[in-house]
């Protein structure tokens, strides 16, 4: 048994850990690899969906942060990071989040990334034209991050035998073919673009390749057939792209369909604990539906400010009726992570456990995209109901939490380190990380 | 410019690629270079500096000199690809919060033409061109003798350090090498490539008090190197350092040995929960080496309070005690 997979699941069910978040994002995922790969032996981070626009903030005790975009939130324990193809790579902010790790102490993050040569590029094109659409939209924008993640994946829908992908990095002559294409493409398209030259485009991708490992396919099942993994979800359960509340949601499968088609090639299926991650205000980052948000809720946000991009970051009462929704079309988890708990007594929290029209929303099959509008016209109008506060103190919550969704909390954060972290597993397991936490 | 955390210039993003390749990070010597950097050249220089500052409030001098001739065979070019890790080994697990480190290299001065390279004190990682700006010599004395000791005059005479200077803690000076020293730093040696004028020479003894007072000074000797497992060589540096002489069997774990030693001395911890983070970053093979290395030094310390990362729970068992 994993030792990491036990300390989340009790029994467990699998070897490896997968980590979602169950909201609109933010819940903090990265704090939750942060203690993983703190807490025992991982082999590996794999991130298996989003991008470079995933902003995945940890604390070291010592003062120190980083925002893990696109390294996975193990990297300050040294625990490489393997982008699968399901990833979105931004060679640019790669490079950019590297240099920030060295300087914070971290000089051989690159050594300890690889990247599978299917995944497709996030390039400057896709980028300009994905802000020239979020500008045309004016104020129906998506809340897209304007990091061209989403026209990238678009743009490779439309043309899969040629949109840029990692392993192109290794044969100069055949990129330069493929971005030209690309920008002549997008150009035709929405006009002129803001993006720079595609010889010096060029020059960083294929400096790009010369420098990180570039592997196929065959890496993930290696990983996955040694040691433990830890997989580093991106964005939330409901931004889905089949399944959250269209249009507001992302080009990505932020559900466990991913990590379950991995395990699945590995010859492993189902050799994985599922990690859910809820914080006890929901945050939401820029537009589309909130039942419960409140302009009261100000918790302090160190990291997630206005961008020009997303808009505003948002907070609602925790809705536990959008999270049973997350539950259902994600096919439930082994166990909760509970994050933010030292809010709870700051601020009048409440647990909204039922909207004025249902205790449910009712699930779709994936792809109907009409049906997931009619959904979200539905939530918009949406009131919601608080029948029963929870108790105001973390124990109070864990039991609502549980209560609500029917699955128990096995990690709760109560500050922003990995020493803040408690694993709920038996009582011994508890006594000994608050010994540790306190040494 | 997208609102992602990172910069996603397509400028910058080349140049860091193309910094961070260090196919060669000694790009200097393999130049075909054979005279000193005016980067790293003792020539004139009054100190070298490690001064506090609002960013790095509580500077450490962490110094690393090591040789650079023949019979050192590979073991340069190792320690050229291993120490760009040593500022984040040190930072990675709080046991120092602002070291500011310098890296030098040591010849022969009877006759090697760049016998003393120093870099400045650095708490980024611009420590790094000093290390590509090395010359290596290759050549050697073949009298199992390198001028170790004008390092040292050099460290004793020419370095202004806050911790020592504020705050009465003394530096950290790592010399790596498998030779002995002469006997006496010659004045003419000094004038010639530091530019000092001494009356007379300095006895070694007398050099390596002078230097010990202001640093912590340890004596890494690499296996694999040319007369390692000589015990004339670590006998005459015990006798010299006492337990800081230090027999080194795997140089892949040089930057854990230094960090770890700098840990004990700072007494961010003991021994066995410095061990036990290095197998929790993954250097679990380095921790073998650095226990059997350090055995002596972390004995007599006694554990200290610590705040940083708890140890992860289930790894002491795992840990190798001497």
């Amino acid at each position: 048994m994993n030792p990491v997979a036990s300390s989340v699941a009790g029994d467990g069910t699998g070897r490896h850990v997968a980590v979602v978040d169950l909201g609109y994002g933010d819940a903090g995922k990265g704090t939750v690899v942060d203690w993983l790969c703190a807490s025992g032996p991982v082999d590996a981070v794999i991130r298996f969906n989003g991008g470079g626009q995933a902003a995945h903030n940890v604390v070291l005790p010592d003062g120190r942060t980083h925002t893990f975009a696109q390294f996975g939130a193990g990297t300050f324990h040294g625990v490489p990071t393997h982008l699968s193809r399901f990833v979105v790579v931004d060679p640019l902010a790669l490079a950019g989040e590297a240099t920030h790790l060295a300087g914070i102490g971290v000089p051989d993050a690159l050594d300890r990334v690889t990247v599978d040569r299917e995944a497709l590029l996030a390039t400057p094109y896709h980028r300009a034209a994905n802000q020239a659409r979020e500008i045309a939209r004016g104020a129906d924008r998506h809340g897209s991050c304007g990091m061209g993640v989403g026209e990238s994946m678009s743009y490779a829908l439309a043309h899969p035998d040629t949109a840029p992908r990692v392993g192109d990095c290794l044969d100069e002559g055949l990129l330069r073919h493929r971005l030209r294409l690309l920008r002549d493409r997008l150009t035709a398209e929405l006009g002129p673009l803001d993006a720079p030259p595609v010889a010096d485009t060029v020059t960083a991708f294929t400096a790009f390749a010369r420098r990180v490992a570039i592997v196929d396919g065959s890496w993930t099942t290696r990983l996955l057939r040694a040691g433990p993994v830890v997989f580093e979800g991106a964005q939330g359960v409901l931004l889905d792209e089949w399944h959250g509340f269209h249009p507001y949601t992302t080009w990505s499968t932020t559900t466990f369909g991913n990590v379950d088609t991995l395990l699945a090639e590995a010859g492993l299926p189902g050799a994985v604990t599922r990690l859910g991650v809820l914080r006890v205000v929901t945050p939401r980052h820029g537009p589309g539906p909130l039942v419960t948000e409140d302009p009261a809720l100000r918790p302090e946000e160190r990291h997630n400010g206005t961008n020009a991009w997303q808009g505003r970051f948002r907070f609602g009462h925790f809705d536990a009726v959008a999270h049973r929704y997350a539950l259902d079309v994600t096919g439930g988890v082994d166990a909760l992570a509970l994050t933010h708990l030292d809010l709870v007594g700051q601020y009048r929290l409440r647990l909204c456990d039922g909207y004025d029209w249902t205790d449910r929303l009712p699930v779709g099959p994936p792809g109907d995209l009409d049906r997931q509008a009619a959904l979200t016209a539905k939530l918009l109008a949406s009131r919601p109901r608080y029948t029963a506060d929870p108790e105001p103190d973390p124990d109070g919550w864990v039991a609502a939490v549980e209560a609500a969704l029917g699955v128990p909390v096995r990690l709760t954060s109560h500050g922003p380190t990995a020493a803040d972290k408690v694993a709920r597993r038996a009582a011994d397991k508890v006594a000994r990380l608050t010994a540790a936490a306190g040494r | 410019m997208g609102s992602g955390a990172w910069s996603t210039d397509v400028y910058r993003a080349a140049s860091a690629y193309r910094k961070a390749t260090g196919a060669s990070a000694f790009a200097y010597s393999d130049g075909g270079a054979r005279t000193v950097h005016p980067t790293l050249d003792p020539g004139g220089v009054a100190a070298r500096e490690s001064r506090d500052s609002t960013e790095h409030p509580q500077s450490l001098a962490v110094a690393v000199l090591f040789d650079v001739t023949g019979s050192m065979g590979g073991v340069p070019r190792t320690l050229q690809q291993k120490l760009p890790q040593l500022l984040g080994l040190l930072l990675r697990k709080g046991y120092v919060t602002d070291p500011q480190i310098l890296f030098g290299a040591i010849g022969d001065a009877t006759c090697d033409r760049v016998p003393l390279q120093i870099g400045q004190f650095e708490s980024d990682n611009r420590m790094d061109d000093h290390l590509g700006n090395i010359v290596l010599e290759g050549g050697g004395g073949g009298q199992m003798m390198e001028s170790y000791e004008l390092a040292m005059y050099f460290m004793a005479r020419h370095t202004s350090i806050d911790c020592h200077q504020r705050r009465g803690k003394r530096g950290y000076l790592f010399v790596i090498g498998d030779e002995m020293a002469y006997p006496k730093v010659k004045a003419r040696e000094v004038r010639k490539i530091i530019g000092d004028d001494l009356d007379e020479d300095v006895p070694l003894r007398a050099i390596v008090d002078e230097v010990r007072r202001r640093w912590d000074t340890y004596y890494l000797m690499p296996a694999g190197s040319h007369y390692a497992g000589n015990r004339r060589i670590l006998d005459f540096w015990r006798d010299l350092l006492g337990q800081n002489a230090v027999e080194l069997d795997d140089l892949d774990a040089v930057c854990e040995t230094i960090a770890t030693t700098v840990a004990l001395g700072e007494e961010a911890c003991d021994l066995d929960t410095a061990l036990a983070d290095l197998r929790d970053v993954g250097a679990g093979d380095a921790a073998t080496t650095v226990s059997r290395a350090l055995a002596r030094i972390g004995a007599d310390r006694s554990p200290a309070v610590r705040g940083t990362l708890p140890a992860a729970s289930g790894h002491a068992d795992q840990v190798t005690r001497l």
